[in-house]
Parts: structure tokens; sequence; C-alpha cells
């Protein structure tokens, strides 16, 4: 290794540090900025006579008004309550529409049986299903839970269908080439060719739960964040209902943070992308 | 077939394909017949839809037949009624590339041997790295192709299909995609690895001079319906480099393709004109 070899190798790690630590301040900085300026101008919203923010009470009101909201269990049992109902229902809608994306892919006779049913089903809103699903199901929670699956459904489905039918044709005869068995055929080759529109189906279908589980809880739910804020209007406590807008922005963000990890768990290959 | 006899001897005799979109009656190919002795580099070039990829196809196992038949070191690989079916015995590279992109390079290289149940997991990955390694594809074993270049691609891609020890390997334009200079260094590569491991080459291309650098023999084939037009001998000795490329004997052959290949692609491009009117 020469001088300046060695003199490379030994700053690089500093430079490229330093490149991260200048982006991710600057990053921050105009985050900082951005979200101070909105803060500031809702504070002062009235003096300056903004239109709209200055309905609203001042910024300090809010967070002072807000203590009792955020250090009750009302408030936290929302946050789980509505994660639980998320969880189950966006899980149990991969659990059962990946498979069944993946045999109407792969199954000529299974695709014209079912395609109809789907077409006819899928423009129907998650949210007009609510009544019915009020009437059928046992409990308040069950209904919450389905309305959630549904709106996370319809997305993975198609997000498969379409990713497991047009995988290149030229992987498949590559494969059977190189001495494929049906059962290879679909782990190794339809599987991981069709990850990719899964995780995208998945990200997609996420977004569609959140909405889901606010709308779901504010009509037939008496929990979580969806009827924290719905109850917010009956009982006129606007800070309740900023908090509860706040927190669903919130859980919505953490939520597709953590479908992208998934995806580049699952999809390791597409990292550099 | 005696085993002293070196594999991969292929025999096309009057080999016709009809496709029949909506009773069109397509004729892709109409009674080819050529013989690739064991180990002969052929190249085929033709005009686009001349069949060259439908000939390739029904050798490889895609695509079947509807007159003639394939042999394959004497044993029926393709005729009319037999169900098409690949084998490692017949391995292709693609035009667009075919490296699983979900798989690091190792696992691409090796798999073949592995399903095959030809070697374990150890065996064959030792395997590949010998061959990445003796080829100068050393340190991107645990790469994902699509870190790759499109040169290092189509490298890796032929590597994959010679770890399965394949009687012919069936290339289909498989440097199309790629600039000109990468294009000339990937050929080196091939002619290198095809001296040091001769094998049955079926090489389908439309760049002349690819075809004669490449070729033993350059068969120029005419314009729907498929049919060969004349075979040349390149008879130019190996091993080879750029440098053949303006020896006379090479740019003497090159007219003489370009001369026959010319009127086909007239055809075709006027018969192009005519369907789109």
């Amino acid at each position: 290794m020469t001088a300046v070899e060695a003199n490379i190798s030994r700053s690089m790690p500093t430079r490229v540090w330093r490149r991260i630590a200048r982006y991710l301040t600057l990053e921050l900085f105009l985050g900082i900025v951005s979200i101070g300026t909105i803060a500031v101008l809702w504070e002062f919203a009235n003096p300056l006579g903004i239109p709209v923010l200055s309905n609203l009470p001042p910024l300090s009101e809010i967070v002072r008004t807000s203590q009792q909201l955020l250090t009750s269990d009302l408030y936290w049992d929302g946050w789980l309550l509505s994660i639980r109902r998320i969880t189950s229902g966006f899980l149990l809608a991969q659990l059962i529409g990946v498979p069944i994306g993946l045999l109407m892919a792969l199954h000529r006779a299974s695709f014209e049986a079912a395609f109809p049913i789907v077409e006819i089903l899928r423009p129907i809103p998650p949210v007009a299903w609510i009544p019915i699903s009020i009437l059928f199901w046992p409990t308040r929670e069950l209904s919450v839970i389905f309305i959630v699956f549904l709106g996370a459904f319809w997305i993975v489905l198609l997000n498969t269908i379409g990713g497991a039918s047009n995988v290149d044709p030229n992987y498949r005869r590559a494969a059977l080439s190189l001495g494929s068995t049906p059962r290879d055929m679909f782990w190794r080759i339809i599987l991981p060719a069709t990850i990719p529109s899964i995780v995208t189906g998945m990200a997609v279908g996420m977004g569609i739960a959140w909405e889901m589980v606010v709308a779901a809880e504010m009509v037939a739910g008496r929990t979580g964040l969806g009827y924290l804020l719905w109850q917010s209007l009956e009982i006129n406590a606007i800070a309740q209902c900023i908090i509860c807008m706040i927190s669903i922005g919130i859980a919505g963000f953490l939520s597709s943070e953590i479908i992208r990890l998934f995806g580049s768990f699952v999809a390791p290959w597409q990292r550099m992308h | 077939m005696n085993g002293a006899v070196a594999a991969g001897a292929l025999s096309i005799r009057h080999a016709g394909k009809v496709y029949d979109p909506e009773g069109l009656n397509v004729v892709a190919l109409d009674g080819v017949s050529f013989d690739i002795r064991s180990a002969e580099f052929c190249v085929v070039v033709g005009p686009s839809g001349c069949g060259k990829t439908t000939l390739l196809n029904s050798i490889a196992g895609f695509d079947q037949l509807t007159f003639g038949e394939i042999y394959l070191d004497g044993a029926v690989l393709a005729r009319p009624n037999k169900p098409p079916l690949p084998g490692a015995d017949r391995i292709v590279v693609f035009q667009q590339g075919a490296l699983f992109p979900w798989k690091t390079v190792l696992w691409n290289v090796s798999c073949g041997p592995i399903q095959q149940g030809k070697a374990n997991r150890a065996a064959a990955e030792r395997q590949a790295r010998n061959l990445l390694s003796r080829v100068g594809l050393k340190g991107i074993e645990n790469q994902y192709p699509g870190s790759l270049s499109g040169g290092t691609k189509r490298r890796v891609e032929i590597v994959r299909a010679l770890m399965n020890e394949p009687k012919i390997l069936l290339l289909d334009e498989p440097f199309r995609a790629l600039d000109a200079l990468t294009k000339s260094v990937v050929q080196e590569f091939l002619l290198e690895l095809y001296d040091e491991i001769p094998k049955t080459i079926f090489f389908i291309t439309h760049d002349i001079e690819e075809a004669i650098f490449l070729g033993d023999r350059v068969v120029v084939m005419t314009t729907r319906p498929g049919r060969v037009l004349r075979t040349i001998d390149v008879g130019i000795d190996r091993p080879r480099d750029y440098r053949v490329l303006t020896s006379e004997r090479f740019l003497k052959l090159e007219r003489e393709v370009r001369e026959s290949i010319h009127d086909e692609a007239r055809k075709a491009f006027e018969a192009g004109e005519r369907e789109l009117a």
C-alpha cells in the first residue's frame, strides 16, 4: 500500500461520515424550520389575521389542554387498539390475499371462476361494507377488523395476480433448462419474482388500512383513535381532535416505514434501486 | 452412439414451423436442413423474422416443430408430435438475459447441478467459485445480478450455462443490448472460453462482423419463410483476437455475407412495410 493509498483508506470513512452528518444536519434543520414556521404561524394566527388558522385556538392552548388527554389511559389504549385492529386486518389480508392471488395467476380455471366476483365486489368502497359487517359479525371489534381487512385485501390480491402473471417467461425457460421441478419453479422462481409486487401492494394497502380503521371506529367503534377523534367533535374538544389527527398521521408514517423495512428484508436484491 | 465420439453433434432435417394466429398460417421455417459438428461454433445470421429464434427454441425444447426433425447425437430432440422438453444438455443464453435477479451470482451459477441432483450445494459452489475465478470473475460471487454491468451479467450467464456441461450451447443474440466496446470485450471472452472448453455452439445474431469473428461456419438464412440461403466456412485460425477484424480474409468474407444478406434484409423490410400498410 502506498502512502497515498493509506491516506485515502484512512480518511475514507471519516469523509463518508462527514457527508452523512452534513446531509442529516441539513435535513433535520430544514425539517425543524418548516415545522417551526407552521407552529409560529399557528400560535400567532389571530393577531396576524391569517384566515382559517385564526379560527383555531392558539397552539399553546392546545398543548396546555392536551396534557390531560396525553396522560390518560383512554388515549394510549386508543393507540393500542387501533394498532391491534390494523395488524389483525392487514395480516389477514396478506394471509388470504397472497395465496388466492397466486392461485388465480397460476391456475387458469381459478382465475376465470374468481375474476368476475372480484370485479363486482372490488369497486364497493370498504366503508359501504360497514352496515352489513355490523349486522353480520358478532362483535364490533370483528366488524372493524373486517373493514380494515377489506381495505388492504383488494390491492394485495390485484398486485399478487399482476406480479405472478407477469414473470418474465425467460426466467421460467431458463429454470426448466437448468432442471427445475414444478416445486422449484414455484418456490424459487414465481414466488421471488412476485415479492416486489406484493410489497408494493402492502405499502398501498397499509395506507388504505389506516383510512378504514379510522372510518370504521368512527361508525362502529367504542374505542381507538378514530373513535376518540369522532368523540372529540361531540364533546367539542378541539385539542383532542387535533391530537388524534396528528397521532393517526404519525401512526400511518410509522406503518409505512415498517413496510419499507420489511420490503428490504424480503427483497434484498432490490435495495440498490 | 459410440462413447468415444465427442458429444454435441446436431442435425437439423427439413425443420419447418407454421404459426397459426387467427388462421393466417405464417410460415416461420421452411425446410431448414444443416448439421453442426461436435464442438463446432456455428453462427446463424439472417434478417429479423427469419425464424432463427424459432429454430433455437425448437432445439432448446421451448417450441414444437410443424415439420421435420432435429437430432442431437443421433437421438430425436424435436419432431412434430413430440412435446417440447427443455434439458440441461442444451442451455440457452437469452437476448435480454435471464439471470435470476433475486439470487446471488454464486447461487445463479451453482443452481443447475444442484437442481439436477448432479452435485450437492458445497460441491457445486466450490465448482462455481473455481470456474468464476478461472474466467476472471472472482469477487462478485455474493453480489446480486442487478448490481453488475451488462457485460459482466452476460459473462456470468455463459458461466452458468457451462456449469451444466451442456452438449450444446444456444446463444440468442446474447450481446445485442451491449455497447460496442463492451461487446468486443465479451466476444473475446467467449472466444477464449471456447478455445479452452470447446463446445458445440449455436449462436444467433444479425451482426455480420460478430458472426464471422466468432464462428467456424456462418449459416445465412432468408427472410420469412426462413430457409438456408447459404453456408460459409470462415476458415480463420484460432485463437482469434481483434486483429482478425482487419485481415484480408475477414473483410472478403464480410463483403460476401453482406451481399447475400442485403437482398434478404430489403425483402424483409418491404414485407414489413406491406404488413403495416
